[in-house]
């Protein structure tokens, strides 16, 4: 098998007795942008740090190039590491602070001219050089660290949520900035993130971390449409997934044969491929732009409970017969509280997960 | 547009402050209880500390027999004689000598060591360190006279009473804790991101401390030497108990021991010494003031 360019070999991590990573294994590719996501506590910071030499290995192995890298200094490993609070040094200037990772190795003057010269032309801090942190806005700051990191010019970038202190807009752009130095450096990074947004919009692969284990590992989009548990499945998206508890049952319809109950005379269609057995519990999983809202004659009735036009988009809830259910609508939809109207469901779509181990039927 | 039935946002906001129209009084005491909060008592606290240094200074400049007049608060005929007089004691030249060497002696060592200590509690877990670090206390929690007869017991076993040793080994034994507990503060506040940065940017623990924590902690640095210097200057138990030769002295013991030594009471040499005595240290702090004020400060709003 193919090495990774960073790889982890049954990675595991306790702080005294509390296990933080239970065994990870993972292969990152030379010059990817993989992207780990999961709720806090999910220990993604913990193996980002793992992989900077900031904490120690319980057991197991991370290899940077080939190279076990378990025991080796964090300043010898060629990673380069983003922090959420940007970690600049306050009292040096943008130039200073540019300039101390060449320093402290050592590099000759002319060296560490030219590497600021050059980091600072691709990140825009030319005229910002001999200025302090506390001068600069948050977006600056972003951009020092980022340069910082690029003066050393390191196998590996590591982020650790960089975007999280700056404002919605500026975190836009800034998201936008990396993808694009990335795309022009291709460095391998690994970026941390608990917003599936950045995730989604960033990675060329995701990596949905829970309880200290990898869920799934695939493209944003390959992730999206067809999670294999229903972590994922609730976890990615903006609104979640609908998730509703229900039974496989026989139909008397020919072409779908097997259909769920959520509720009581509510059948819901799935797939023709989903290896569900008759009788089987199930958790039944459509996303709320797959449900499609027609008049109330149409299909399966549902009441209007909430509206939430947000512009480009119309977040829906609906009642289906006592139970909740989230739909997406790209069009404004006139609808009001208390409205009658019907909902479709393109089977194709539905993501059916066994209710005793949460896997992907 | 504001409508003419709703009143001003600051006239709302008082009436749902207090439940009621402001009065005069309260008007009054918006304006000025500030300034009578803050002021009245920091008055106060300037005269309580001005005052015996300005009456030391006036009582100097004037002659000796005119201070126990009571009825002048300025010096009649102000003259240096005083001044004069101190500077050509035998012995002054060599107080203030000494004075100046154990306070730089106990001001640079105890700095050193603190400034290791201290990151070694900020920044490292070790066994036992909170139970250390309260141990560090100890030589502080005990009162400074209980300590002279053993202190002055084991100095005369070592040899060392009336030498600089015995005043360095104490000074630094008391400043140490002193300034350690300062410094874990200061450089505890220094975020953990920021050495990590350091780390992967290369930098060995000598070079995180010199280029990074100590120029970030730098504020505490200066305190915990403004206080060293203080302690170092003033210090009188200790050279009291273990110093007998005349050569020994620092400032404060020849202070001490002039009261005896003047058969007649020259008040006015007495407060010039006084005065001679406190001028350095007032300078230090003018000099550093600042520094010292912005670190109070930011000490209190992180």
């Amino acid at each position: 098998m193919a090495e990774g360019y960073v790889e982890y070999r049954g990675l595991k991590k306790s702080f005294g007795a509390t296990p933080i990573l239970h065994g990870i294994d993972l292969k990152i590719d030379e010059g990817a942008f993989v992207v780990l996501v999961g709720p806090s506590g999910c220990g993604k910071s913990t193996l980002l740090r793992m992989t900077a030499g900031l904490e120690g290995v319980t057991e197991g192995q991370i290899r940077i190039a080939g190279n076990v890298v378990n025991r080796v200094h964090a300043s010898k490993r060629g990673i380069a590491m983003v922090f959420q609070s940007y970690a600049l040094y306050p009292h040096m200037s943008v130039n200073e602070n540019l300039a101390f990772s060449l320093k402290m190795r050592k590099a000759p003057l002319e060296r560490i001219t030219d590497a600021i010269k050059g980091a600072a032309g691709i990140l825009q801090l030319s005229p910002l050089l001999e200025r302090l942190p506390a001068q600069l806005s948050g977006g600056q700051r972003q951009r020092v660290a980022m340069g910082r990191a690029l003066v050393r010019e390191p196998a590996v970038f590591l982020f650790d949520e960089p975007l999280s202190n700056l404002d919605a807009k500026l975190r836009v752009e800034m998201r936008a900035e990396i993808k694009a130095l990335h795309q022009r450096l291709a460095t391998t990074t690994i970026y941390v993130t608990h917003d599936q947004i950045e995730a989604m919009t960033m990675a060329d692969t995701v990596v949905v971390m829970h309880d200290g284990r990898i869920e799934q590992v695939g493209e944003p989009l390959a992730i999206y449409d067809r999670p294999e548990n229903l972590f994922v499945a609730d976890f990615l998206g903006s609104p979640a997934m609908n998730l509703l508890d229900g039974k496989v049952v026989a139909t008397d319809f020919a072409d779908q044969p097997r259909a769920v109950e959520v509720t009581d005379g509510v059948l819901l269609p799935i797939p023709s491929e989903a290896e569900a057995e008759v009788g089987q519990s199930v958790v039944y999983g459509i996303r709320p732009e797959h449900v499609q809202l027609v008049a109330p004659d149409a299909g399966e009735p549902v009441t209007m409970t909430l509206v939430e036009p947000a512009g480009w988009e119309t977040h829906l809830h609906a009642d289906l017969k006592g139970i909740s259910l989230r739909i997406l609508s790209v069009e404004r939809v006139g609808a009001k509280p208390g409205d009658k109207a019907a909902i479709l469901i393109d089977p194709e779509r539905v993501h059916l997960f066994d209710r005793a181990t949460g896997r992907r039927l | 547009m504001a409508t003419l039935t709703s009143p001003s946002g600051a006239a709302r906001r008082e009436v749902s402050a207090i439940g009621r129209p402001p009065s005069l009084l309260d008007h009054l005491l918006r304006r000025f209880g500030r300034a009578i909060l803050i002021g009245i008592p920091l008055a106060f606290l300037v005269i309580w500390t001005m005052v015996p240094i300005i009456w030391a200074l006036l009582a100097s400049l004037k002659d000796p027999l005119e201070i126990y007049e009571s009825t002048t608060f300025l010096p009649r005929d102000p003259s240096l004689r005083a001044y004069w007089a101190v500077l050509g004691m035998d012995g002054f030249p060599r107080w203030m000598f000494n004075s100046i060497l154990v306070t730089v002696v106990a001001t640079i060592v105890p700095l050193i060591l603190s400034i290791l200590a201290a990151y070694a509690f900020a920044k490292y877990l070790f066994p036992f360190r909170h139970v250390l670090l309260l141990m560090y206390l100890i030589p502080r929690i005990i009162p400074r006279v209980s300590l002279i007869v053993p202190l002055n017991d084991l100095m005369t076993d070592l040899g060392l009473i009336n030498t600089y040793w015995v005043l360095y080994l104490t000074y630094i034994a008391s400043a140490v804790p002193l300034a350690t507990w300062i410094l874990v503060g200061f450089f505890k506040a220094v975020p953990k991101e920021i050495e990590e940065s350091a780390t992967i940017d290369g930098a060995n623990m000598w070079n995180r401390l010199r280029y990074v924590i100590l120029p970030i902690a730098w504020p505490g640095v200066v305190t915990a030497a403004v206080l060293c210097i203080r302690e170092g200057w003033n210090e009188f138990a200790f050279v009291l108990a273990l110093v007998t030769e005349t050569g020994m002295r620092t400032l404060p013991y020849a202070l001490y021991m002039m009261r005896d030594a003047m058969g007649v009471q020259d008040f006015a040499i007495y407060n010039a010494f006084t005065i001679l005595t406190v001028l350095p240290l007032l300078l230090v702090y003018l000099l550093l003031e600042r520094r010292v004020v912005e670190s109070i400060v930011s000490g209190a709003v992180k």
